[in-house]
């Protein structure tokens, strides 16, 4: 048998925080039941939590996808340690865990974003001149993969030409959000913020401190279109499936090399 | 259901699979007491040639109750109280009533059971087995880290006072296994129900961290009546609060540690606080 495991942070305050991660696994019991005999939730701050998930699957094929954005202090270091993981995979009691990568550097996020923005824009009044699409990380100055994912994406999106600016501003770390969308030279500035779920930043923060009135913010100079953060996105169901199937299969290839090279 | 992979290279005898022993037994017991087992809340019900009912156990009698099919449904079912709060800790007594889960196999069974109580009826199998493994305090906190670290420095006196403000049936269905480390057990009620806490849950070590910020806080900055910043903070929002009017309480959230009014903080208070304020009282009733 085969299992899916996604690991979400969740919270002890916000419902809406372990949201994306049960409904990205009830799409994939949907459209991808096919590829798991069981797709599993749990989470740092709620239950199940992370240390008696595995309890909890019958499945001996494990794959665990972490519906984290950047690779950092979770991924690397509280994951790990609560799953029991000792790297790539993982053999313990009777099962096989495979362990992924984080979403956001995962290539199909890129396409992911732009969905996002597309849906922003549907059914929208959009005024002649330039638009920019503006990431919003997290970041922090703590580490650098938190910020460096937010680069990779906007790199990834700027060589397919869709936009005439992408640029990227974050909340913990330079350049400050607010400070790059005042300064963005474009009539129509497109704002998703690469965030896992809704929540205190996505819902207060950011609106406030960038004085957004909601999807729609007309200033004098610019439009401002402000998306839900892209973790909510339907999309990331099939990008959470397809990082689990890359995994099998880089991990499998890793095996037969090493076994040939033995 | 695809064909399973193969078994991969280098996997041990696998050991019998829990998860599938865990769901068997379970339904089992309940089939045994034709008129229902509780489980934490939840009255579990055979149903013969059906399946399983499921409703919360005040609920047992009522014939108006929403009824639900998909096992799945569980898990809204478990997410906010009757008041329309978000429930953190899944084994708080504050599950809604006025609903009712048809299942129609094991399967189903076990799907709902873990949305009701996380790994709850894997943790009851396993204790019943003899096989679950214990996570002392100690050894919860010494792998934390980041915000968390901190609890390494609790006191034992600090472990039990928050685990009898934490963890007792009035705030927590689990009845709690662990201790503060192997010579120090929990000086508590630990509780009457079925489904066993193996280890410190995450509410658990975010209130323990409070409380370590408050023992911290008592050392330097008592004040000439021996009362402390955030215990004075406390009684200041207790009687605003009641002041302005018993129709008005407004307590924290559940989890919501760092404000004043918040149930478990004001139960570790009665512990530590009504002591200090009232000892001729606290020495007749030293179990309060």
């Amino acid at each position: 048998m085969k299992a899916l495991v996604i690991v979400g942070h969740g919270s002890h305050l916000n419902e809406d925080s372990s949201l994306p991660v049960y409904e990205h696994a009830a799409r994939i019991r949907e459209r991808f039941g096919g590829e798991y005999d069981e797709v599993v939730e749990c989470f740092w701050k709620e239950e199940p939590a992370m240390r008696h998930v595995l309890d909890t699957v019958e499945a001996e094929d494990v794959c665990v996808v972490p519906a984290f954005i950047s690779e950092g202090y979770f991924t690397q270091q509280v994951i790990p340690r609560e799953l029991g993981l000792a790297g790539p995979v993982t053999y313990k009691d009777g099962k096989a865990i495979r362990y992924a990568g984080p979403l956001g550097t995962f290539e199909g996020m890129a396409d992911v974003i732009l969905e996002r923005a597309d849906d922003l824009l549907r059914d929208k009044e959009v005024k002649p001149g330039r638009r920019a699409l503006v990431l919003l990380g997290h970041g922090t100055d703590l580490n650098k993969s938190s910020g460096g994912v937010i680069y990779m994406n906007a790199e990834r999106i700027k060589e397919r030409g869709l936009y005439d600016l992408v640029e990227v501003g974050f909340l913990d770390q330079d350049p400050q959000i607010a400070e790059v969308v005042e300064s963005v030279e474009a009539e129509n500035v497109v704002l998703i913020p690469v965030f896992i779920a809704e929540g205190w930043h996505t819902r207060e923060t950011i609106p406030e401190d960038l004085g957004l009135t909601g999807e729609v913010t007309r200033l004098a100079n610019k439009t401002i279109f402000y998306g839900a953060p892209v973790g909510t996105h339907p999309s990331m169901a099939a990008l959470i499936a397809a990082r689990a199937r890359e995994t099998e299969q880089e991990i499998d290839t890793e095996t037969q090399v090493a076994r040939s090279t033995r | 259901m695809p064909e399973a992979p193969a078994k991969p290279s280098g996997l041990p005898d696998t050991p019998p699979n829990v998860a599938a022993a865990s769901r068997e037994a379970f339904a089992a017991w309940v089939d045994e007491e034709p008129q229902g087992r509780a489980f934490g809340q939840v009255l579990v019900r055979p149903v013969p040639l059906a399946g399983y009912h499921l409703c919360h156990i005040d609920d047992a009698g009522s014939v108006d109750l929403e009824i639900h099919d998909d096992p799945r449904a569980a898990r809204e079912i478990a997410k906010l109280t009757g008041e329309g709060e978000y429930r953190p800790l899944k084994s708080s007594p504050n599950l809604r009533r006025g609903w009712a889960l048809r299942l129609n196999g094991v399967p189903g069974l076990a799907v709902a059971m873990n949305y009701l109580y996380p790994a709850g009826i894997i943790h009851w199998y396993l204790h019943r087995e003899g096989r679950l493994e214990i996570t002392d305090y100690r050894e919860n906190a010494a792998r934390q880290s980041g915000i968390y670290k901190r609890i390494q420095r609790l006191s034992d006196e600090g472990v039990q006072d928050a685990a009898r403000a934490c963890c007792e049936d009035a705030v927590c269905l689990k009845k709690t296994l662990w201790n503060v480390d192997s010579g120090t057990p929990l000086e508590m009620d630990r509780g009457n129900g079925h489904i066993p806490c193996p280890e410190p849950c995450s509410i658990f070590v975010s209130f323990a961290r409070r409380v370590r910020l408050f023992e911290r806080e008592k050392k330097r900055d008592l004040d000439a009546a021996g009362l402390s910043p955030s215990e004075k903070e406390d009684l200041v929002a207790l009687v605003e609060t009641a002041a302005s009017g018993a129709g008005k309480l407004d307590f924290a959230r559940e989890a919501e540690f760092e404000k004043p009014l918040n149930e478990r903080r004001l139960r570790y208070r009665r512990l530590t606080l009504i002591p200090k304020l009232h000892p001729a009282q606290a020495a007749d009733n030293p179990n309060e």
